[in-house]
């Protein structure tokens, strides 16, 4: 019998534009951020000055929270902290500088470029992210706006990289699918430019642009966002199946592309309300895969996007920021009368979704070739970081020798891989012994190829336990005892964040770890291979040497159980070890193993 | 008897004394020197002429004044001052009138009409006069030096000869002396680091044999007044050895760092000397147990306890100097190393060696005997202050940058500042002793802004500044300018940087990390940024101070305040150049360099 959904009650949603004075504000009771953003003169704040404070390498900590809107977060290194005080040194500030790379496409003059900025100010790393593009880390105060400068110079930006506003915006690599993937880059393209927030700080900070002055008008300095931008975070991914490689259900916003026998695109469904943070111990707060809303012709789809945004602009709950995410408005308000709203401000009404295949969330290793005759290889990158390993792949050089002579682009993925597409056939020779030469192909198991890492200790301000550092040993463990039960080549995803904001999106990946404390995890089992469902948490603060033993028996039960094809979270489900996972709300309920693996 | 008899009786038994009194007068007059006699006569009739004693005698002759004496000094770490001082001292009591001139001050064109000259001067790092002679130092060599014939001169000279130009500034002075047609009243002395002796020595000489010739009818008018010079003497903190405990030892370098500089908090448990910012602070050190061991294996001399004990506390072990080489030829015979001297290599081959490294290429005997004569005494070594009194108490905090790097293939160090980084830990004893600086001082006047340059361990004596004006709460504005490798883990003192900013005791800081960025970035880099708010400054009267490296950031940042004058005031080179020197002259220009 199937499970039965008690009818919700949903509020009636506002009708008012957020409000922008300040005095206001404060009587409505909304959140710190808001008033922050009211008074920062559309992300100024008092950055200016603090780059001038020369004896910290600190910013002020409301200009910390403004400073997100301009690509950064600013953070300190961990693993010194503990020293600093006692010999006068205030804890090692730096900062994390997120670039704003639509669709994660990169051309090879800009790849040196960013080799050379890495190399120059952030440690001789080039990260990639999980939503295709590069941050950087280790940037001190006094080299922002070098750095800054050097990426204007790229003609990239990290304009609202991080922050309450659209950020970069994903879109399928797919180079097998030469024209889907064209129409998913462009429509990921123009929503990244369309939704761009406008004020000129950035510029003006960052490199010495000279201050628009004269406009204290809403309408003309954020047409779209206004003085208060988004009650929170905002992410857009477009997708083409059958590969979800962009993970659309964990974001915001998300386009499927529906394609016709040919390969074209013949209009978009739209899904809203993914997202991946939560808070410990707090109920009220839960990822939640997207829905599929509705289906859109080529043409409304950028309309759509801005409609989505600007109704979460003024739905969103501003008071309450650890709910303030589309998910949750959608949760308040209902889906009918968000798609209601979207209808109106679109100004038609919108078809329903049509029907799609995922089969996966992963990125396609190795050679591949498009329908256009043109090569494409995609790279594994442990946890996307691009340096020279000691002893490994020489990943920094050697994708800065390839970039000197590749006459295509660069495409990062949302798996933190990296693709040197476009290769044309009398090319790939060359390329390839540049890869083998630097050891750049060394064979990853089937389980690191469908692993992911975020950044973490020691960088991270909200990591709880390691994470880049700690998965590659862990994966060394589970890779025994995967082998031990025949199940080398099984593909089963495992992610690890630090902390709940799920940054690596560990709650819809089969196995997925979510930083505690020191050494201690939640393990969440249970989650579609495609991403299209979230897991259920499994085991409760699990040490990391436990991991292994509660894991062992699970694959010895699934290597001896398992129907043909049927994947490892959607076994444990099938089996009864751990409850099915509806959606966001009941995310909490029903944890724990049901039975006994052993 | 209780009072030996004079060998020659001077007072007629006709003299109004007692028969006891009598022989003691005899018993002192008849060893005294002439000088002394004249003097004495001086003194008498200056006692009664001041109100003393009624007055009973009339002198024999009218007073004559005494013989003036100059004692000039080029001094970089106050050597050289303090030993004119005892030159002053001495010279006095045989009858002279001296007066004290630092090369900062000396008008040279003025020397000529000097009839007696007493030159002592300090080399500084590879052969060069104190950044405070400098200028005078350049007028006297120069073509426009006056002659200096019928002057009766002498010149000691200080030195280390670790340094290749040992003693340069001295030897130049004495040559240029004697160009100029002044007469040598007595042989020029070389003194090394232990120089306490053998300078005591050549002064006592000096003065004796710049004495003139007395005559019968001498009586030397006694300057009453110098007597106040005495007092300040006995009110100078005390310049004897003391021990301390070390009451905090961090390296405030981060784990990260390529450097290693070492926070030291030191105790007085009698009470801390009386030192003011600006003062510095010897260490007596002890060498690395490693490199003792090493020397005593290569000379075949381990097992000899008390040999040990002395190579560890008493010689100096590390240093090579030709003089080195020449002594061990000398004891051991070793043609080969004979053979270095003479053949003119000496200079050249010691370049980056230590002892250890003529040990070892040149094998012979060696006994404790000769190693007592090949070395020198272990020197202290001076580190500028970087506490006020006012601040804390007892203490004497040190800011000491470990000195490590390799030449010749083997790993090298400072003996004193590894000694204090790698041996030293929290509660033990050290040895120290004061050494005040006269010439680095904040401004009588606190309300008097003041602009300090101290990259690196320069920014000890400015850390004493800002905690002494924090105590008198100056109202004069502060500006620091620290500069270092990283901005992350060189950033000496920043907490403390960050208070002060908060509690107003420093206005301003700057700060220049040269490994931060591609384009190496200085102090001097950030003078020339700030050109015109420095100069708005110093015309506002404030003071200027440097402390750190002396052989390149000391004058980069002298050139960059020139700069900065000619930039902002649209000076030609030489007019800004006078500005600065001007800034000099009026002592709101100084310099703490090593």
């Amino acid at each position: 019998m199937a499970e039965q959904t008690p009818p919700r009650t949903y509020e009636t949603p506002p009708t008012e534009r957020p409000i922008t004075d300040a005095e206001a504000a404060r009587s409505a009771g909304l959140a710190h951020n808001e008033h922050l953003k009211i008074a920062s003169g559309y992300l100024r704040g008092t950055l200016a000055d603090g780059l001038l404070k020369h004896a910290t390498g600190a910013i002020s900590e409301d200009d910390g929270q403004l400073v997100k809107f301009h690509g950064m977060y600013m953070q300190d290194d961990r693993d010194i902290r503990a020293e600093r005080t006692k010999k006068k040194l205030e804890k090692a500030f730096s900062f994390m500088i997120r670039l704003r790379i639509a669709g994660g496409v990169v051309t090879p003059k800009q790849w040196l470029a960013l080799d050379e900025i890495a190399t120059t100010y952030a440690g001789g790393a080039l990260r990639a992210t999980t939503r295709q593009t590069f941050q950087y880390h280790g940037v001190i105060k006094s080299n922002l706006k070098r750095t800054m400068a050097a990426i204007d110079a790229t003609l990239l930006d990290t304009i609202a990289a991080c922050g309450d506003v659209n950020r970069n915006v994903m879109a399928a690599t797919n180079p097998a699918q030469v024209g889907a993937h064209k129409a998913a880059y462009q429509l990921g393209k123009d929503i990244s430019d369309s939704l761009l927030p406008k004020t000129s700080a950035w510029r003006e900070i960052w490199l010495d642009g000279e201050r628009v002055v004269g406009g204290e008008n809403a309408a003309e300095i954020e047409p779209v966002y206004g003085k208060t931008y988004l009650p929170r975070k905002f992410k857009t991914v477009i997708a083409v199946p059958p590969s979800n490689e962009v993970d659309i259900f964990a974001h915001d916003l998300g386009f499927i592309a529906i394609l016709d026998e040919k390969n074209r695109v013949t209009g978009w469904n739209v899904t809203v309300g993914g997202g991946m943070g939560m808070t410990h111990g707090e109920t009220d707060t839960f990822p939640r895969t997207a829905d599929v809303m509705c289906f859109v012709a080529p043409e409304d789809a950028l309309k759509t996007a801005e409609a989505v945004m600007t109704v979460q602009r003024d739905w969103g709950n501003r008071k309450v920021r650890k709910n303030a995410r589309l998910k949750y408005t959608i949760e308040r308000y209902g889906l009918s009368a968000f798609r209601a709203e979207v209808e109106k401000r679109v100004g038609k009404p919108l078809a329903d979704p049509k029907p799609y295949t995922f089969t996966n969330n992963g990125d396609r290793y190795g050679w591949t070739e498009g329908d256009d005759g043109r090569h494409h290889l995609t790279l594994y990158v442990a946890s996307g970081r691009i340096k020279d390993y000691e002893n490994g792949p020489q990943l920094l050089t050697g994708l800065r020798r390839i970039a000197e002579i590749h006459e295509g682009d660069f495409r990062l993925t949302g798996n933190q891989n990296v693709i040197i597409a476009n290769v044309p056939s009398d090319k790939r020779a060359e390329i390839e012994a540049l890869v083998d030469q630097h050891g750049m192909m060394k064979g990853a198991s089937a389980l690191r190829r469908n692993s992911m890492a975020c950044v973490a200790l020691p960088t991270c301000g909200l990591a709880l336990a390691e994470s880049e550092r700690y998965l590659p040993d862990l994966m060394t463990e589970l890779e025994t005892s995967l082998a031990s039960h025949g199940l080398a080549e099984d593909e089963i995803t495992i992610r690890m964040t630090g902390c709940p904001n799920g940054c690596a999106r560990p709650f819809i990946a089969e196995i997925g770890l979510v930083g505690r404390g020191p050494e201690r995890y939640h393990l969440y089992l249970g989650a579609a291979f495609d991403g299209s469902r979230l897991g259920k948490l499994y085991g409760e603060d699990v040490t990391a040497s436990e991991i292994k033993t509660i894991l062992d028996p699970l694959f010895a039960a699934y290597a001896k159980n398992k129907q043909p094809g049927e994947r490892f979270g959607d076994y444990l489900i099938r089996d009864g070890y751990v409850t099915k996972t509806i959606n966001g709300p009941d995310f909490h309920e029903k944890i724990g193993p049901l039975k006994s693996a052993a | 008897m209780a009072f030996p008899m004079a060998r020659h009786a001077i007072l007629p038994r006709t003299a109004p004394f007692e028969d006891k009194e009598r022989a003691s007068l005899d018993a002192v007059l008849g060893a005294a020197t002439p000088i002394q006699r004249a003097w004495l006569a001086g003194f008498l009739a200056g006692l009664d002429a001041a109100g003393g004693q009624p007055a009973a005698a009339v002198p024999a002759a009218p007073p004559k004044a005494a013989e003036p004496l100059t004692i000039l000094f080029a001094s970089e770490s106050g050597n050289s001052e303090k030993l004119a001082g005892d030159v002053a001292k001495l010279a006095r009591k045989s009858g002279f009138k001296p007066k004290i001139v630092d090369f900062f001050d000396l008008d040279v064109a003025s020397l000529a009409r000097e009839k007696h000259v007493v030159a002592i001067a300090a080399t500084w790092g590879e052969g060069e006069p104190p950044a405070r002679a400098m200028r005078a130092y350049g007028e006297l060599m120069g073509e426009g030096a006056p002659r200096l014939d019928g002057i009766d001169f002498a010149v000691l000279a200080l030195g280390d000869t670790s340094y290749a130009e040992f003693c340069a500034i001295g030897k130049a002075l004495d040559a240029r002396f004697e160009a100029l047609g002044a007469k040598r009243a007595y042989a020029r002395a070389d003194l090394d680091l232990d120089f306490d002796e053998p300078a005591a020595d050549w002064i006592k000489n000096t003065v004796k044999a710049l004495t003139p010739p007395p005559g019968a009818d001498n009586v030397v008018a006694v300057d009453f007044a110098a007597r106040t010079v005495d007092e300040d003497d006995e009110a100078e903190p005390s310049r004897e050895p003391r021990v301390v405990e070390v009451v905090d030892h961090v390296n405030l370098n981060s784990s990260r760092s390529d450097k290693e500089t070492i926070h030291l908090a030191l105790e007085f448990e009698d009470g801390a000397p009386a030192y003011e910012p600006g003062d510095s602070l010897e260490i007596y050190p002890e060498n690395d147990p490693a490199l003792v061991d090493e020397i005593l294996a290569a000379t075949g001399l381990s097992g000899d306890e008390a040999l040990r004990r002395a190579l560890l506390a008493e010689r100096d072990i590390t240093t090579l100097s030709a003089t080195t080489v020449e002594r061990f030829a000398k004891a051991t015979g070793h043609a080969e190393a004979q053979k270095l001297i003479d053949s003119g290599e000496a200079k050249a081959w010691i370049e980056g060696r230590h002892l250890i490294d003529l040990i070892q290429s040149f094998p012979a005997t060696v006994t404790a005997e000769h190693l007592a004569t090949i070395t020198r005494p272990l020197p202290p070594r001076a580190y500028s202050i970087a506490s006020s009194r006012k601040e804390v108490g007892d203490e004497v905090h040190l800011v000491i940058a470990a000195v490590r790097y390799e030449t010749h293939g083997r790993a090298r160090s400072g003996v004193t500042s590894t000694h204090v980084a790698d041996r030293v830990k929290n509660g033990a004893k050290l040895r120290v002793k004061l050494k005040p600086n006269r010439h680095f001082r904040l401004p009588q006047d606190p309300a008097t802004d003041i602009i300090m340059v101290g990259p690196g361990t320069g920014v000890a004596p400015f850390r004493a500044f800002v905690q002494e004006r924090r105590a008198v709460e100056a109202p004069g504005r502060s500006w620091l300018f620290f500069g270092d490798r990283h901005f992350t883990h060189d950033f000496l003192y920043q907490l403390e940087w960050q208070d002060a900013l908060e509690d107003g005791s420093l206005t301003k800081i700057d700060v220049a990390f040269s490994r931060d960025q591609p384009q190496k970035i200085y102090v001097q880099d950030r003078i020339d940024h700030h050109a015109r708010e420095l100069v708005e400054w110093l015309d506002g009267g404030a003071s200027f101070y440097v402390c750190g490296d002396a052989n390149r950031m000391a004058k980069d940042v002298r050139n960059a305040v020139v700069r900065a004058y000619a930039t902002v005031k649209s000076l030609g080179e030489a007019e800004a150049e006078a500005a600065v020197a001007a800034l000099e002259r009026a002592h709101r220009y100084q310099q703490d360099v090593y």
